[in-house]
């Protein structure tokens, strides 16, 4: 493998991994991608169990994963172990860094939420003047958007909304019931619109990188994957400043490795990426890599109420349904307290979290009986700045597994973030409260930042070489031949879930490689 | 002919023997603490419509086990509020919790009747009492003898579910 020159290394096997090989390969090109974890056979790395036949009873190990709120003790082993690929951060001020590392990535367990940006985002600078702008704008993306909805099947309803646009969808044509139409109606006073939800069908169980970008770009015959392959360092030809290939270490014999290629693309996902390029001291002119993390705030259940109509199971299933509402505020300049808006979702029928009852024993267990399946609750997603402060370096004091020095974390929110919190929860538990539903849980906490797994931004794109990492087609501006093509290229988020777009801009970039490779420019 | 495939031993198989870690308690915490560990259990979570609760799921002596592993933050948690508790019921009734009425127990409870925040309380028995409340009925409706008796699971995390093995 060593004497190869391919023509594309790939690191990463993730959604913008995974749309780079399938873009890549059929574009002819040959491609050797690198996974830091192995292949898993479904089938095989999973058991049906009790939960009282696991050690913890199902209440996880102590002390595990202390930064996956996501994990339990039946999933526990699919995330990344923190004891072999730690990080840091200041105490007061925690990062939730959750990690998959299989081929296929974090795309095998997302919850398959689709949305696309607008340019409410993309030009995000012109609506407030913070920031910057993205290099591309929305009518660049959108032909994008269109193809990779068509891969992932994303199920949608036509909305009509400027700052959601719609896509190419399977039509839900499901209607919204009874206590979802009765929400949107009260909201609408408000100015916000209550969509149905965008999700990736997929095909069969998965709507992975796995099933549906990684098999047709095996069938081309053009693409090697290597699973266990943890790249370490990008090689760098100072006197004709181009990246050559990637030392990387193979996971299960500790051997190191070098891969050759004409051109390497890094999808290790957002964070890993920024840190494979500072550890290999490339592509920051700028001094800007790592910089402007962001993500979205979530606030999970941060509107918890009781639907007095569907008390003690009156309704039936009928009480179920589920929505979401895009972003309503500062669509026009800033008329809030802060700028930008979020995204929040809306589920009833379900039994509220017994957290939220201020009972005990056998009270608080016919409050459950009385309130079963007549529950409200909604997740609030929130637009968080990019803000130079806010950003990763390398720790040198401390190496993983295979001694990799680590990431550090800098990162916190600020005001625009908690006035953006109350905002929404005092906006929610009021239309709650106008429709009569009674406001059991009001939280207006947010996570730490990470926990939404939508971390982007570090290796932002921009027209100015000086003040961003990436040019508009994902590619350095330092190193011609080097392109990042996951998270870490956002300018700026929005409050909608990423991975639609960071799949578009892959394939974006891959279609753009290409045309280079054969034009000989690369 | 055997193939290695059916050689193969689980990774994970603690159906066999019976749990023997909650005969062994307590080992973590006092035998004072224990006590007050195991009245409150059946109060937050009682026996109810013919399954078991708190003292019949032995979810005191799996807490035992369980908080025994804990870091120390978590520890400390359980261990300075159960003390409180204690103390809060010499202080009030002149006897210890364990030997309270359930009426007389109920009283000391009454942080479990304030809306719940994000951030735990600081005062060391609610917050406390906000962690037990959770984790009493967890261990209770997750536990061997609510499941095989109809009760459902926690709705969070259900009664089976697909449990990773760990990755090669
Ligand atoms: C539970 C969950 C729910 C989610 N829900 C949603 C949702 O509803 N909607 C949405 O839009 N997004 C969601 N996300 C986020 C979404 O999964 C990610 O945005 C997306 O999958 C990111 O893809 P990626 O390719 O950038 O990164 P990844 O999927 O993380 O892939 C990166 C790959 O690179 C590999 N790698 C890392 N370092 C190295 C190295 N040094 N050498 C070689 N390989 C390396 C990793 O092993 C990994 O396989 C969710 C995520 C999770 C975990």
């Amino acid at each position: 493998m060593a004497s190869k020159t391919y023509d594309v290394l790939i690191i990463g096997s993730g959604a913008s991994g995974g749309m780079a090989a399938h873009t890549l390969t059929k574009k002819g090109a040959e491609c050797l991608l690198l996974e830091a974890g192995p292949q898993v056979d479904f089938n095989r790395a999973r058991s049906l169990k009790n939960v009282y036949d696991l050690p913890y009873r199902g209440m996880g190990k102590p002390g595990r994963l202390s930064h996956v709120f996501q994990a339990d003790e039946f999933n526990a082993n699919q995330w990344v172990d923190e004891a072999q690929v730690p990080y840091t951060h200041d105490p007061a001020n925690p990062y939730n860094w959750v990690r998959v590392r299989m081929l296929g990535g974090k795309s095998n367990f997302w919850a398959r939420m689709s949305f696309r940006l607008s340019d409410y985002e993309f030009k995000a600078k012109d609506v407030d003047g913070f920031g910057e702008n993205w290099p591309v704008s929305y009518a660049e993306m959108a032909p994008y958007y269109d193809v990779v909805e068509g891969i992932f099947r994303v199920m949608g309803r036509k909305e009509g909304l400027k700052q959601l646009p719609d896509g190419n969808f399977v039509e839900d044509r499901s209607p919204d019931g009874p206590l979802i139409t009765r929400f949107g109606q009260a909201s609408k006073k408000l100015g916000m619109t209550v969509t149905k939800i965008r999700r990736a069908l997929g095909q069969g169980p998965l709507a992975s990188s796995l099933n549906l970008l990684l098999p047709g770009a095996m069938e081309t015959g053009k693409l090697t994957i290597v699973p266990n392959a943890v790249a370490r360092e990008i090689s760098y030809d100072k006197s004709g400043g181009r990246v050559t290939g990637v030392h990387f270490v193979d996971k299960r014999t500790g051997r190191e490795m070098h891969a050759k290629a004409r051109v390497v693309v890094v999808a290790a996902s957002c964070l890993e990426s920024t840190r494979l390029l500072l550890n290999s001291n490339i592509a920051n002119s700028s001094g800007v890599l790592g910089r402007y993390l962001h993500d979205q705030f979530y606030i999970v259940r941060g509107v918890a109420a009781l639907i007095p109509e569907a008390k003690g199971g009156k309704m039936g299933r009928g009480a179920a349904g589920s929505g979401y509402v895009p972003r309503a505020q500062n669509l026009n300049g800033k008329d809030k307290k802060y700028i930008r808006g979020y995204c929040f979702d809306l589920n009833t029928g379900n039994t509220p979290d017994t957290r939220f009852f201020p009972y005990f024993g056998e009270e608080l267990e016919q409050k459950i009986d009385e309130w079963r399946g007549a529950g409200f609750s909604s997740t609030i997603m929130g637009e968080v700045l990019p803000r130079y402060e806010n950003h990763v370096r390398i720790d040198k004091t401390v190496k993983d597994a295979w001694g990799i020095p680590v990431l550090n974390f800098q990162c916190k929110y600020t005001d625009n973030e908690f006035e953006m919190a109350k905002d929404a929860v005092e906006t929610i538990s009021g239309v709650c409260q106008e429709l009569g539903w009674e406001v059991l849980n009001r939280n207006t906490k947010m996570f730490p930042p990470g926990y939404s797994i939508h971390e982007l931004g570090t290796c932002r794109m921009g027209d100015n070489p000086k003040t961003s990492v990436l040019n508009k087609w994902n590619q350095s501006h330092d190193i011609k031949n080097l392109f990042v093509v996951d998270g870490s290229s956002f300018v700026t988020g929005g409050g909608q879930n990423p991975t639609m777009t960071i799949l578009a801009l892959s394939m974006r970039a891959s279609e753009y490689m290409a045309e280079q490779m054969n034009k000989k420019e690369l | 002919m055997q193939t290695s495939q059916t050689m193969e031993i689980q990774k994970l198989d603690m159906a066999v023997g019976e749990d023997a870690a909650e005969a062994a308690a307590p080992r973590f915490f006092s035998a004072a603490q224990f006590a007050t560990l195991q009245k409150l259990g059946g109060i937050l979570t009682p026996a109810r419509n013919g399954l078991p609760g708190a003292l019949e799921a032995q979810a005191a002596e799996f807490l035992d086990f369980l908080i025994g592993q804990s870091p120390a933050d978590r520890k400390q948690v359980y261990t300075k509020g159960l003390d409180a508790l204690q103390a809060a019921s010499v202080k009030k009734f002149g006897k210890g919790f364990a030997q309270l009425e359930q009426a007389q127990a109920a009283t000391l409870l009454s942080p479990l009747r304030q809306a719940w925040t994000y951030e735990p309380p600081a005062d060391p028995l609610a917050r406390f009492l906000w962690a037990a409340k959770t984790d009493v009925r967890n261990a209770t409706m997750q536990s061997k003898p609510y499941i095989t008796a109809g009760g459902g699971g926690a709705r969070r995390q259900g009664a089976t579910g697909l449990y990773w093995h760990e990755l090669d």
